[in-house]
């Protein structure tokens, strides 16, 4: 449905339509839903749906972060770096300048678009591949919050912002998913309605192709990358409204993997060229979905991350043979 | 004399090693300790483990996959090889085969899963890598495995003058490694299926069966680099593997392999991980404040793959 | 394979509490609650193995519904919060956390106190301002500060140290480093700081800087002080195998490897904390604050430390030579006299 996949990859991985991939995912994480419902009551708790979400909505955000520059096929290994520089300068503004809330969180989302377009020049200029340039460029982002901070966290921000984090919407939706719900629907129509979002997937499917049919390819990279810095500054702040303060110690490497979750879960290609919006929240969704049954269940303390992978394979596998199964039966009505 | 230089420097990983041999003069002319055998040692030794974490990650990138668990099951196999010797008292000549062959094992079952499925390789090693780490604590809860064989122990540190024991393994991979991917069908097989998966099974190879050997290969050699580690440490940690997945992507990838498969390189790599080590032992001798550690880190990566991405242009290279 | 596992955090744990449940058998189960009290690591580590142990024990002798040992999958803020949560939503009366990061988790207390779940911090302490009822653990500043002491004087007072810190965003780091710096300052100049190497709390990372250092300074230092978990271990390991005994080591906690280089002469000392009783008294003193029966006096004798105005030592000492034998010995008669004052001494009952 979200997916627009301009790609010219295998032809085994054409055959499946991302879309079938979001209805699969979303299928499975009903089904999830209903078995850790009916096994622990507890799960569908306001308090647990609550703080489900919450961290969910993070999750979602940090995934955009890295969808935004997998559609250029390339890849942002910074967005934690990028996320910790938010969060410190708008610990700084708001705690140490004394500026007011809204000022203090464009600060933040202002560096992180700059980060990203730093990122980007530097891997449009130079055409060194978007792995090295970003893992350098959050070891030298992480580095410089490091020497201007000297890691001290800001503990006295705004009473306002903890208080956002906490706050219930109807007793169990956090105002930060609402904010996720609301950026993915920005995306979904940036890559779905505008020649910008177009150009995007073009650039990531074929550079060449999308070059010669007049599309600024370097541009549109770059713009990725700044896109993808105010999405991990988003996630970054969000995480300083959830946990009442800015810290040195959020984000860095710990975003990197959770970025790519959600994303790939969701059938964004590796390659360029396609997005799923609508799979990058699903995704995000099942892995938090397990691991939030798995811990209501009480299963297994030490050994939670087992049935965490086998959870996760089972429902990967049973989405790809319902798919398969799908294109068969379209096939043979044919 | 330019003739030489010229094709010196067409070789993709000439500046890397320019940047290595530049990082070396600096060096040695900032700290006398630098050139000492114990540091000369203390080096060699800080290469082995990180060298053979990257040939894990490089063998599958060579067939354009990704293995998202060398970290976890380098946990797995080092608390394996570990419980062996402690619980069961085996003896390593036992102890060390069944640990790696566990790594082979969890090795071919990511390349089952991905080969047979057709899922994307990244989800597939992405659970499985959760899988591993849960089997891990659960049977550790965490607590190390500390009563290893001496003889075990010492390998992990003995050494002739600046030469470590450790590092025999990795210079044997290395040159088996290049050997397979260069000489050997199977390994030329990789890199066609890495570099163009139809053209590849056109010609009657299967793909399959070629991924399946490549996260096979990549399974053994996380289990080597964890049996290292284990005898570097001189205890078999939980924790082994968990800072592992950067330094496997960056090591390969600065050696000049692609994401997209097909094309990688093991002196590269090799060079990668010398590079990076060297930066970190050059910081400490510098005795650099430990606020400046992160950013000189990410300038000293960025400035050296601009000296490699600079030779390239010059040369009209890629 | 469960067994062996078994009998490994029985090794670990055992030599502790049984001495332990004896010492405290006139204490007797006091009363009966049918509180659920939640013990929560940062993640999984080596140290937290006698908590369950420790929860076990008390759950027996008190008489509470019960004590659970509950491990966050991974060292990350993210996983404990959630962990806390979902345990909460299941209704968990109170918890005893070790923060995954001194100032992170003081959002998720407060929420916690908001909705009448007290909770305390365990071993290490959150940062005021903070809605955790008391901390009872170590204080990562005056733990560093003596052991800095202990090194300075097994040192003969004079020479030159290097510090090997933990991550460096973690806010115990940078207390850490003050408490280290404050501790050579005193020496007016006899001792110096030669080299602060932090972020070794990974096992590779730690054994390829401090090797690093030691190449590069191994005459010049005279004496090393490490204030995390994974570089004691590291050090003491190095210093073995280097088969160097002039340089001065301290560490912090008892891992076995760093116990045993402290017996054959590799290592000056190490920092105690003391997990157990961590863990036994912090599940007794929850147990009569989750009930609304008790609430915490504000006119305690607390002591202040550079995090809490509300800390309580569960003792914090130094291991050497002298009492390598006996030191568990006095961690469990340091437990016994804090739990029996407790309730008198920190809290109001009706």
């Amino acid at each position: 449905m979200t997916d627009r996949t301009v790609s010219t990859t295998s032809p085994r991985r054409l055959l499946l339509p991302g879309a079938s991939t979001q209805v699969g995912l979303l299928a499975i994480v009903g089904f999830l839903w209903v078995v850790f419902t009916a096994l622990a009551p507890g799960f569908t708790s306001p308090m647990n749906l609550f703080s489900v979400g919450r961290s969910l909505a993070i999750d979602i955000v940090i995934g955009f972060a890295q969808m935004v520059v997998l559609a250029t096929g390339g890849m942002n290994l910074a967005v934690g770096s990028i996320g910790v520089c938010a969060v410190m300068s708008t610990g700084y503004l708001l705690q140490d300048v004394g500026l007011p809330i809204p000022i203090g969180l464009a600060g933040g989302l202002v560096l992180g678009g700059v980060l990203g377009a730093l990122n980007g020049i530097a891997i449009v200029r130079t055409g060194v591949n978007a792995f090295i340039i970003t893992l350098a460029s959050a070891s030298l982002f992480l580095g410089a919050m490091l020497i201007l901070t000297k890691a001290v966290p800001y503990n006295a921000l705004p009473p306002e912002l903890g208080t956002f984090g906490r706050l219930r919407i109807g007793g169990y939706i956090s105002p930060l998913l609402v904010i996720a719900a609301a950026i993915g629907a920005a995306l979904y129509v940036l890559y779905r309605h505008t020649a910008l979002g177009r150009q995007i997937l073009a650039a990531g499917a074929n550079p060449r192709a999308a070059a010669m049919s007049g599309v600024p390819v370097g541009r549109v990279i770059i713009f990725s990358h700044v896109l993808s810095g105010v999405l991990a500054a988003t996630a970054g702040l969000m995480l300083v409204a959830r946990l009442g303060a800015a810290m040195p110690a959020v984000g860095g490497e710990e975003w990197l993997l959770p970025s790519f979750i959600g994303p790939v879960l969701g059938g964004t290609l590796l390659s360029g060229g396609s997005v799923a919006v609508l799979g990058t929240m699903f995704g995000a969704a099942l892995v938090t979905t397990i691991r939030s049954g798995l811990l209501v269940l009480q299963v297994g303390n030490f050994w939670l991350q087992l049935f965490l992978g086998v959870i996760l394979l089972l429902a990967v596998m049973a989405d790809r043979y319902r798919s398969v199964y799908a294109e068969r039966r379209s096939l043979g009505r044919r | 004399m330019n003739a030489i230089l010229r094709r010196f420097l067409m070789v993709e990983w000439s500046g890397l090693l320019g940047a290595i041999v530049l990082g070396v003069v600096v060096l040695s002319w900032l700290s006398p300790a630098f050139l000492t055998e114990f540091n000369i040692y203390v080096m060699l030794r800080s290469f082995c483990v990180a060298l053979l974490v990257g040939f894990a990650q490089m063998v599958t990138l060579a067939v354009g996959q990704m293995n998202i668990a060398v970290g976890a099951l380098g946990g797995l196999v080092a608390i394996t090889v570990g419980g062996l010797m402690e619980t069961f008292g085996l003896p390593i000549a036992v102890a060390v085969p069944v640990a790696v062959g566990i790594g082979a094992l969890g090795g071919l079952l990511n390349g089952v899963l991905t080969a047979r499925t057709g899922i994307n390789g990244f989800i597939i090693t992405l659970a499985t890598a959760s899988a591993f780490t849960g089997i891990n604590l659960g049977i550790t809860q965490s607590i190390p495995y500390y009563k290893l064989p001496p003889a075990f122990v010492a390998f992990g540190s003995e050494r002739i003058f600046g030469f470590p024991f450790l590092l025999i393994a990795p210079v044997i991979v290395a040159a088996l490694l290049a050997l397979f991917l260069a000489r050997t069908i199977p390994g030329r097989h990789l890199l066609a299926v890495g570099g163009n998966p139809q053209a590849a099974e056109l010609s009657g190879i299967s793909r399959d069966r070629t991924i399946m050997l490549a996260h096979v290969l990549s399974g053994t050699l996380a289990g080597g680099a964890a049996v290292l580690a284990v005898a570097q440490l001189g205890s078999a940690q939980p924790s082994i593997g968990t800072d592992w997945l950067l330094i496997s992507f960056a090591a390969p990838i600065i050696g000049g392999a692609a994401l997209t498969g097909g094309n990688v390189s093991v002196f590269g790599t090799s060079l990668a991980v010398i590079l990076i080590a060297l930066i970190e032992n050059g910081m400490v001798l510098a005795n650099v404040d430990p606020y400046w550690v992160q950013f000189l880190l990410g300038a000293l990566i960025l400035a050296a793959v601009w000296l490699n991405r600079w030779r390239a242009v010059r040369t009209g290279g890629g | 394979m469960k067994l062996f596992c078994d009998s490994i955090r029985g090794l670990a744990a055992s030599s502790i509490f049984a001495g332990l449940t004896a010492a405290l058998a006139f204490a007797g189960p006091a009363q009966a609650s049918d509180n659920k009290i939640a013990l929560i690591p940062g993640g999984p580590h080596p140290y937290f193995a006698p908590w369950e142990q420790a929860a076990a024990d008390a759950k027996k002798d008190f008489g509470i519904a019960a004590v659970d040992f509950k491990v966050p999958t991974e060292w990350k803020l993210n996983l404990q919060t959630e962990l806390i949560e979902s345990l909460s939503a299941q209704g968990y009366t109170a918890f005893r956390i070790f923060p995954g990061d001194a100032v992170g988790i003081n959002s998720t207390v407060t929420e916690l106190k908001d909705s009448g779940v007290p909770s305390a911090a365990l071993a290490g302490c959150a940062q005021d301002p903070t809605d955790v009822a008391f901390c009872l653990g170590t204080d990562v500043y005056n733990s560093a500060y003596l052991g800095t002491k202990e090194l300075i004087k097994a040192m003969g007072g004079k020479g030159a140290i290097v510090h090997l810190a933990g991550l460096l965003v973690d806010p115990n780091t940078t207390l850490r480093v003050k408490a280290v710096e404050k501790a050579v300052a005193e020496t007016n100049g006899a001792v110096t700081l030669l080299q602060t190497v932090a972020d070794t709390d990974a096992q590779e990372a730690a054994d390829q800087k401090i090797n690093a250092l030691l190449a590069a300074q191994k005459d010049q230092i005279g004496g090393m002080i490490a204030t995390g978990y994974i570089p004691s271990v590291v050090a003491s390991k190095s210093l073995r195998t280097l088969g160097d005994k002039r340089i001065k080591f301290v560490g912090i906690d008892d891992d076995p490897i760093v116990l045993e280089a402290i017996k054959d002469g590799f290592v000056a000392g190490t920092m105690a904390q003391n997990p157990y009783g961590q863990a036994y008294i912090g599940a007794y003193a929850l147990d009569l604050l989750a009930g609304g029966g008790c609430t915490v006096k504000d006119d305690a004798p607390w002591i202040q430390t550079p995090q809490t105005k509300r800390f309580i030592d569960s003792g914090t000492m130094v291991i050497n030579a002298e009492n390598l034998a006996s030191y568990k010995d006095d961690l469990k008669k340091i437990t016994t006299e804090i739990q029996g004052s407790f309730k008198d001494k920190y809290l109001t009952c009706k």
